[in-house]
């Protein structure tokens, strides 16, 4: 299971670069287009808009795997090594709820619902529901990070889990 | 106050204080107070569709800019020029070297928007250097973190873009163009206290440079300087939107620094790119989060009732702005700064609107007095990068922060009390009536 999160986050990590490099792409198309050879293109706006879209919700599972969001971890610093890992655990859970909660049961009615509505961008022609992906993606991503913390978690003996705290 | 209000703040809290995410916080505290009113299935769709739909904006697409261009010039020697010129300038004056740190964290300030990344960039020079000349390392990295919060203010700076969002389309250009006189007073306030300090210690003064020399140190940070002219002039003069004036920064930062100052690897760009993805990620989340919570709170008229309840404690502008900024004060030291924006622009803007207060002097009040926010315990982000650059702890930084954050205050209280002070020039360059 964690080597195999390993794979999936290398990959992540080449769709987002790629985003990233995409949307600087984008954006600076448009304002040559629009100065230099004066023909300003009508879909570039739209597209870097969903890009956006895709990198802040597809990178949320991605700076979930990193650890990087951003929290208030003055009392968990504080407890003693056990609580400390049964509030990680729930930390997780609660995690893990809204996940597949919101993002991958609410997120994929959303997509079936805009689909279903034929709902298309006014530029691209896209169907919403493609953009709109990105949640209930990014959910099953969250979930499955989850999922590999617990276990890991689970594993690990409280003292260990508090040098390795240490050392980071 | 009505149940939903209720709900929303105390399970909001349970889990902040948990240590969940910020950004799942927000979601999941939305979902549970969303419940009363609807059921499940499209309680979690409307959630769903904001999350997405809260960053489908074009003036949120320039954030992921400036984090990229900031992260590119942190680490492409374009801090190192900025110190430098600095130095040239202002070295030999007392204090010179607190001075100049103050000074460089301003220019960084106005070339990026990060005040965690002008922190590491000139902190990780600035404090050694003062250490190495008999400054305390807990008094530098009080200067720098103080200093660090001015790029929230001087443009370009992101959150002063959320707070465009937050406010419901409040004009960008007009924001930053604001933001130039209330972060210079700041920087000029921490200098004063930053003379008096070293006159007081006795610190060594710099001896001057040749002029030649410092004529050369000026002109090797011109190209960087030159960046705010490009974004700023660009803004201003309507030649382009805040976003593409983002996409040329990255473009101007990564021709600079490996092109020209040639302190940054081709091999080193996915890495950095990542990093920016991150930081983006962490942002917009948060900011989908909050527009789902935006949409509950207007849904309940939960703002409403805030306004109606601050009106009721007093009718005088003085004291409830005191009020609007105290409590600010203590929100800023539990939440970082974008989503305490996000979460409390909704809120506290129609109050002060109400007492004759505009959305521009707004939004450099909120941003300010966060900044503070950034600065203090128990988890002021800025303080903690500053304290680890320094090799110092938190409880040493106190006792030297304490002058710092009683200039910043003052200012605050000077932006909430004279509207001219953010209003001036921006109404000079046009931008508000």
């Amino acid at each position: 299971m964690h080597k195999f999160m390993s794979f999936i986050s290398s990959v992540l990590e080449k769709i987002l670069m790629l985003a990233m490099v995409a949307i600087v792409v984008t954006v600076t198309w448009q304002v040559f287009s629009r100065f230099i050879i004066q023909s300003p293109s009508s879909f570039t706006e739209e597209l870097a808009r969903f890009l956006l879209i895709w990198i802040g919700v597809l990178g949320s599972a991605y700076a979930y795997k990193t650890k990087a969001h951003l929290g208030l971890d003055l009392f968990i610093y504080k407890m003693p090594p056990v609580k400390q890992k049964r509030a990680r655990i729930l930390i997780e859970v609660l995690v893990l709820i809204f996940a597949s909660s919101v993002m991958v049961y609410g997120g994929t009615l959303l997509v079936a619902m805009t689909v279903e509505l034929k709902q298309t961008t006014a530029a691209l022609g896209l169907n919403m529901g493609v953009i709109y992906l990105a949640v209930p993606l990014s959910g099953v991503l969250i979930v499955m990070f989850c999922i590999d913390n617990i276990s890991q978690l689970l594993k690990s003996t409280p003292a260990n889990e508090n040098t390795v705290e240490g050392e980071s | 106050m009505d149940l939903t209000a209720i709900i929303l703040l105390v399970s909001f809290f349970v889990l902040l204080f948990l240590n969940v995410p910020i950004s799942i916080c927000i979601g999941l505290a939305t979902l549970v107070s969303l419940l009363i009113h609807i059921d499940f299935t499209p309680a979690t769709m409307t959630i769903a569709q904001q999350l997405a739909g809260g960053i489908n904006s074009f003036a949120l697409l320039a954030i992921p800019f400036f984090i990229l261009s900031g992260i590119i010039m942190g680490r492409g020697g374009i801090a190192k020029r900025l110190i430098e010129c600095a130095m040239a300038l202002i070295g030999s004056l007392p204090g010179g070297l607190a001075l100049v740190n103050v000074m460089s964290c301003m220019l960084f300030g106005a070339i990026s928007g990060s005040a965690v990344a002008a922190t590491s960039a000139i902190g990780s020079f600035m404090v050694p250097e003062m250490k190495k000349h008999g400054y305390s390392a807990e008094f530098g990295a009080a200067v720098t973190a103080a200093a660090a919060t001015t790029g929230m203010l001087i443009p370009p700076s992101n959150i002063l873009i959320i707070y465009a969002i937050a406010s419901g389309g409040v004009s960008i250009a007009a924001l930053f163009v604001a933001g130039y006189v209330p972060g210079i007073l700041v920087g000029l306030a921490l200098m004063l206290v930053c003379a008096i300090y070293a006159i007081r210690h006795n610190y060594p003064v710099t001896a001057r440079l040749p002029l030649k020399v410092a004529i050369k140190k000026v002109v090797a940070a011109l190209p960087s300087l030159l960046l705010v002219f490009i974004v700023i002039g660009g803004i201003i003069g309507g030649i382009f939107t805040a976003t593409e004036a983002g996409a040329i920064a990255v473009l101007y930062a990564l021709t600079l620094s490996i092109g020209i100052y040639k302190e940054i690897k081709v091999k080193e760009l996915p890495g950095l790119l990542l990093k920016a993805c991150e930081t983006t990620a962490i942002v917009m989340l948060i900011i989908g989060a909050s527009s789902a919570m935006s949409w509950l709170l207007s849904y309940t008229h939960i703002p409403q009732t805030i306004s109606d309840f601050f009106l009721m404690l007093s009718d005088n502008p003085l004291v409830v702005l005191l009020l609007i900024n105290l409590i600010l004060i203590v929100v800023g030291a539990f939440i970082d700064m974008t989503p305490a924006v996000l979460i409390f622009t909704p809120i506290f803007l129609p109050v002060a609107e109400s007492l004759g207060m505009s959305p521009i002097q707004f939004g450099i009040m909120i941003v300010l007095n966060l900044s503070i926010g950034l600065v203090s315990p128990p988890v002021g982000s800025v303080l903690f990068v500053s304290c680890a650059v320094a090799k110092t702890s938190i409880h040493k930084i106190i006792k030297p922060m304490m002058p710092l954050y009683a200039v910043m205050f003052i200012v605050l209280m000077l932006v909430t009390y004279v509207p001219a002070i953010s209003e001036a020039l921006p109404r000079f360059f046009g931008l508000i009536k």
